[in-house]
């Protein structure tokens, strides 16, 4: 069997290649002209396997029949997770659109979409309720961060093209991904204000998920039969805390500077940000807009149970190694 | 039209879009309602964050449903001449972002339309209308300097920032197709932070590019000295220095002054009034107090409300918004843009001059072969410069955004 995949030079993206690899998965890479190919070189000497690099624009037509031609299952995980608004629609939201549309009209069986946990929309959801595959998309993601707002029209998108092209479609949303290359603070733990973290809530479950254990599940969602047009959670299990996560990191000799917003003040502050940011027409952006706040730092409960029983996923490295691995990587 | 708010439309819905919404917003008297963008996709973010009631992907659609009095071109540079063309025949009033065209033959070709159509053209140069900098030309203006007899002009610039980062990765990317590559699409601020002093039409221009990124294939350095026949300048443009620095430093015969845009303040450099060991301590002591007044100052702004980034593009967007309701109210030629049509095309052509003889004279710096190879490419794009705004207007039409 052959597949595409799309992001092979990212960091979920060469774990993923390296997985599929050693499932004897033949495996053609769709990369940007100016990407680095160190690490897909490095995987193709360890693992002693042949490797299909394609350089390619997806943003065009042209560039996602030549990818997509002879594939059975894509991949698409290729996406931009800095910058403006508009770059991050260019360079994700508008290759998935035309990937989605190529692969529906070539013999792809199944394309499978690396979405995110981010583009649910929990405002309604009473506190420690359980955020599984039911819980609707944010309606208003626009309100949201450039990212998060990204993704939510990413998967709209490809959820459009596909039904109206009967591409069966598979939605995988990792939680936080973390890893050796990429740390344990993220902003669900806190925002960085100077040289300090402003930690939000401290007491609230941080949906993660190692890198590792996520790109085993990624794999799966394009192997695993009877699950099209179905949608994943990807998180391990036993979630710490953000108190955890900071004991953790500075437990490992690291330094860090806190100040801690307690949760019943994160809604405070938020109405404080919006109000001073209306009155003074954006000096300081909504960072904390009430919006964002409820689905960032709510305290929530994360179902990966549906992952586990229709794809037959399991986080194979508990949380507890993960970040003890990821801590001790000094690169 | 002196009566209502202004209907205004943008076309472009890239990054720079952003910051115009959000003046276009903070403006008095002003309304945007609508946007288009080739990319159905960018124009439906740029609504939907911005609140844009209309969406189009076609600009006759937008000026036809959404009868804008006021465009504001936010596209790339080589698409301005021909979308600006169209606008100011279609008879709407048009703000351009900077840099103006690609050349100054466009510029005046530009400016030819806008003059026989009676509409107006504004330039970009949103720096000029920022608080500090118009506090600047108040002290210039009161004497205090003397005569301004030399200008330096300083734009650090974040080329690992995420359109730089973009550019260097892009080969095809647009900004590298212009004939002065990344700095066409830059030097427009300081070099009009010095033509602002300097108004010689054509004044002496030596300049040079080159690059110290071995991992960036094209200029990323620039130095030029202006030398016009009261007042010289000088601009450093730089992606490898921190600060990212937006500083003017100018030299009167009286006293000299520096304004610095991201700090938001204003430093004096007087002659000393006390002899010897006393004017060491007087230095120091100036530079206390003058800290003290900007801070106190920028203290009053923060709580005011009014230390915006893209301050002087808002001011800028008013003053031009003013000036249309006065044309209506007469006629359009009798009334000037903040920007004037003289002045878009003098920093145009400057700029082409500049390009000019960076791309004569490269071998006097060390730069690598990608930068040479770079050259021959805006060498060939100035070349085919009428060829490409015609493509990119066929291709616009094509795309059903001119048709």
């Amino acid at each position: 069997m052959k597949v595409l995949l799309t992001g092979a030079t990212g960091f979920l993206g060469k774990r993923v290649l390296r997985e599929l690899l050693t499932r004897d998965i033949e495996v053609r890479c769709a990369v940007r002209a100016s990407s680095r190919l160190d690490d897909i070189n490095e995987i193709r000497t360890e693992l002693g396997r042949q490797i299909e690099v394609v350089p390619v624009d997806l943003a065009t037509e042209d560039g996602c029949h030549e990818v997509v031609s002879g594939c059975e299952v894509v991949y698409h995980l290729a996406a931009s997770r800095v910058g403006c608004t508009s770059s991050l629609f260019q360079n994700s939201v508008v290759p998935t659109r035309e990937l989605v549309r190529v692969a529906s009209e070539s013999d792809v069986r199944r394309f499978v979409l690396v979405s995110s946990l981010g583009v649910y929309g929990p405002q309604k959801l009473p506190r420690n309720a359980t955020v599984d595959e039911s819980c609707p998309v944010d309606e208003a993601p626009q309100l949201r961060d450039a990212y998060t707002y990204s993704k939510v029209v990413q998967e709209d998108i490809a959820w459009q093209t596909a039904r109206e092209n009967d591409l069966p479609l598979v939605v995988v949303r990792p939680g936080v991904i973390f890893g050796e290359e990429r740390g344990i603070l993220s902003h669900r733990v806190g925002l960085p204000f100077g040289s300090r973290l402003l930690r939000m809530g401290g007491r609230q479950r941080i949906p993660l998920t190692y890198v590792e254990n996520c790109a085993s599940g990624v794999v799966l969602a394009g192997l695993a039969d009877g699950v099209d047009g179905q949608v994943f959670n990807l998180i391990d299990d036993a979630l710490p805390t953000g108190r955890d996560l900071i004991r953790r990191y500075r437990k490992s000799g690291r330094r860090l500077r806190v100040i801690g917003i307690p949760q019943f003040a994160i809604p405070l502050l938020a109405w404080f940000n919006e109000k001073y940011s209306d009155w003074t027409q954006g000096q300081i952006p909504k960072v904390l807009s009430r919006h964002r706040i409820d689905a960032m730092w709510k305290p929530l409960c994360y179902s990966n149970e549906k992952a586990k029983r229709l794809l037959g996923w399991q986080p194979s490295i508990d949380v507890d190694t993960a970040i003890t691995r990821t801590l001790s990587f000094s690169g | 039209m002196s009566d209502r708010i202004l209907r205004i439309g943008l076309v472009g819905c890239g990054q720079i879009a952003d910051a115009h919404l959000q003046q276009i917003r903070r403006a008095s008297a002003a309304e945007a309602v609508a946007v288009c963008d080739v990319e159905p996709l960018l124009a439906r973010q740029a609504a939907e964050r911005f609140n844009v009631p209309m969406r189009f992907s076609n600009l006759k659609a937008m000026l036809r449903e959404a009868r804008p009095d006021v465009v504001h071109v936010t596209t790339p540079v080589h698409t301005h001449a021909p979308l600006t063309i169209q606008l100011l025949e279609a008879g709407v009033h048009v703000y351009v972002e900077k840099p103006f065209t690609v050349d100054a033959a466009e510029a005046r070709q530009v400016i030819d339309v806008a003059e026989r159509n009676g509409r107006l053209v504004c330039l970009g140069h949103d720096q000029l209308f920022d608080p500090e900098w118009l506090r600047v030309c108040e002290i210039v203006a009161s004497g205090i300097l003397g005569e301004i007899h030399h200008v330096d002009s300083v734009l650090g610039y974040p080329i690992n920032g995420p359109f730089g980062r973009h550019v260097v990765a892009s080969p095809d990317h647009w900004v590298r197709q212009l004939p002065g590559g990344l700095l066409q699409n830059t030097i427009s601020h300081p070099l009009y932070r010095i033509t602002e002093f300097l108004d010689d039409a054509e004044p002496m221009i030596q300049a040079r590019w080159f690059s110290r990124l071995p991992e960036v294939p094209f200029p990323t350095e620039l130095r030029v000295n202006l030398q016009g026949e009261k007042v010289s300048g000088s601009l450093l443009f730089t992606s490898t220095t921190k600060p990212y620095q937006r500083v003017t430093r100018l030299y009167g015969t009286e006293a000299g002054l520096e304004v610095d845009l991201n700090a938001q303040l204003v430093r004096f450099h007087r002659s000393d009034c006390y002899p010897g060991a006393f004017a060491k301590l007087e230095a120091p002591f100036q530079q206390l107090r003058e800290s003290c007044g900007n801070l106190k100052r920028s203290v009053g702004r923060f709580v005011r409300g009014e230390l915006h980034y893209f301050e002087g593009m808002k001011r800028l967007f008013e003053n031009f918004y003013d000036v249309v309701r006065e044309g209506a109210s007469f006629e359009a030629s009798a009334v000037c843009p903040p920007v004037s049509h003289q002045e878009a095309v003098r920093v145009t052509s400057i700029m082409d001059r500049i390009f000019e003889q960076c791309r004569d004279e490269p071998r006097d710096f060390a730069f690598s072969a990608e930068c040479k190879t770079g050259n021959e490419k805006f060498t060939q794009a100035q070349c085919t410069r009428e060829e490409r705004s015609r493509e990119a207007a066929s291709e616009l039409v094509g795309q059903g955004h001119l048709s």
